[in-house]
């Protein structure tokens, strides 16, 4: 499934590309650190598809999610999602500290936490700005589930998902986690309005 | 009591530190949380901004957030972990003389309300939770580094040595330095243990364990037990040449110590012999070769009078 034109779907990856652009330079600023951020794919699915496809084969292993709910142009829940194992890694490598523990712990849920809302609220920010509407955006939660879980929870059936990757390269190391975003087809409707609107203003 | 007056009075009471700040981040309500544990009223507070209050806050994350709140309409949390205590607040007089910051957990969020908009801050004291969190953290580690040690001798166990070798045997192949490794046994220590019995056997090994563990210089080297009466010493970054002449000082110093070994048919002390092997490890090499390597080197060494350093290239060739 593919609601996207060719080009709508180019300006959603460079949107996305800008917006995990300024979340990478908030991190980096936070932990002292250079970390690069990139979206380099993006995906339209059903909500169960989606699930289906986050768990690559591994629909029992964990992940963690960190939600947001935004509201406004278009509302939408997003949810940044890691295997629990690479969360484990990211936090551990952008706190300094490390535990030999097999789950995060209070604080460090906490500082993932603030992780995802720092590159959810980001892309989601370049978003409201660059195609001129606002969005009211919660505080994040976060949950450890399978992904059918994370994604079932809000909404229902029918809706449809945005999936990116996204990559994080710190201290020599690569990972990637996902960001879905779940809305309804009348809000998918309006992201392909705004985004035509942001084209026009282009003269294409 | 009217319902704001109630209102007012409930959020002065709450144990959260409550902030509001209005569209020009200027301070319009600061609970009686804020004023105890920043010492000071709101009378002091109101109608200034959090960087003129507090200057080293300025252009902070928690700014940061604020301004996203008030220009972006978005909600932000900031972690204790990632964010060492921003606001100037203590837990108790004492923490303040000792300028010990309380541990916080910051909500940043829009009040949509109505406009212009505003931006609420809450701050909850997250002290006992870090410090519950540093001791689970030092618990483990003690736990780990126990995990490691073998308990007669006190230096690596056969664990720690199987992570060790498996990190330095990779490293040596991104580095493509050689890596060294020594296999060290007792000889005869079966008639050492008949001889003496087992309680003396104990004691032998823990006095070669000190010996051999004394010879190695750099921090990277690694002494482990490897089972039984064998020792092995792995040595990054270390040619054959290197690791011949360790596993000799090894062999010297054992010989030199002269803990009496009288069944023994290869001399009156206890002895050592070694093997040795070298590799500047490829691709396709996996860390159990050159353990093999060792081990059949070390063979040689028993199978040829004991009481010897035995290398893989110099002697099977």
């Amino acid at each position: 499934m593919n609601t996207l034109s060719e080009i709508q779907h180019d300006t959603l990856v460079e949107l996305f590309n800008i917006g995990v652009g300024r979340a990478a330079a908030a991190l980096s600023s936070m932990v002292g650190e250079e970390i690069t951020l990139s979206v380099p794919s993006l995906d339209f699915l059903h909500r169960h598809d989606a699930s289906l496809a986050l768990s690559v084969g591994e629909a029992d292993k964990n992940v963690c999610g960190v939600t947001q709910h935004f509201s406004g142009v278009f509302n939408t829940d997003v949810v940044l999602m890691f295997p629990e194992a690479k969360s484990l890694e990211l936090v551990r490598l952008m706190v300094g500290e490390s535990i030999p523990l097999d789950q995060l712990t209070e604080m460090e849920q906490e500082a993932m936490t603030e992780i995802g809302n720092v590159i959810l609220n980001s892309c989601m920010g370049t978003m409201a700005d660059i195609l001129a509407g606002e969005m009211h955006g919660s505080l994040p939660t976060y949950r450890v589930g399978t992904s059918e879980q994370i994604l079932v929870a809000p909404g229902k059936g029918d809706d449809i998902v945005i999936v990116l990757r996204i990559d994080f390269h710190l201290e020599k190391i690569k990972l990637y986690g996902h960001v879905a975003f779940v809305m309804n087809a009348d809000s998918m409707q309006s992201v392909c309005d705004h985004i035509d609107r942001y084209l026009s203003g282009f003269n294409l | 009591m009217s319902d704001a007056v109630l209102l007012a009075r409930v959020i002065d009471s709450v144990n959260v530190g409550v902030i509001v700040l209005d569209s020009a981040q200027r301070v319009v309500l600061w609970n009686g949380w804020m004023e105890r544990h920043a010492q000071l009223p709101l009378a002091d507070v109101e109608g200034k901004t959090l960087s003129e209050l507090f200057p080293d806050m300025a252009n902070g994350r928690v700014q940061q957030t604020v301004v996203s709140a008030l220009t972006a309409n978005l909600s932000s949390v900031l972690s204790q972990s990632l964010n060492k205590a921003p606001f100037p607040l203590f837990s108790s007089v004492n923490d303040r003389e000792n300028g010990v910051r309380m541990q916080q957990a910051i909500q940043v969020t829009p009040i949509v309300a109505q406009q212009p908009r505003y931006c609420l801050i809450q701050i909850t004291d997250v002290t006992l939770s870090v410090s519950r969190e540093k001791l689970l953290r030092d618990q483990a580690l003690v736990l780990r580094r126990h995990s490691y040690l073998d308990v007669l001798t006190g230096i690596a166990n056969r664990r720690r040595f199987d992570e060790y070798f498996d990190e330095e045997f990779r490293r040596a192949r991104r580095t493509t330095l050689p890596l060294s490794l020594v296999l060290i046994d007792i000889d005869h220590f079966k008639l050492y243990n008949d001889y003496y019995g087992h309680q003396a056997g104990d004691q032998c090994l823990k006095q070669v364990a000190e010996t051999l563990a004394g010879t190695l210089q750099r921090p990277a080297d690694l002494l482990a037990r490897y089972g039984g009466e064998e020792f092995v010493a792995v040595l990054p970054e270390t040619d054959l040449e290197g690791a011949r002449r360790v596993a000799e000082v090894m062999r010297t110093k054992i010989a030199e110590s002269q803990l009496p070994h009288a069944s023994s048919p290869t001399a009156s002390h206890v002895s050592i012999s070694a093997g040795i092997a070298t590799k500047i490890p490829g691709c396709g090499d996996a860390p159990t070769t050159l353990i093999e390597d060792a081990d059949h080197a070390l063979y040689h060494a028993k199978k040829t009078g004991r009481n010897r350093v035995v290398s893989l290239e110099s002697e099977l060739r």
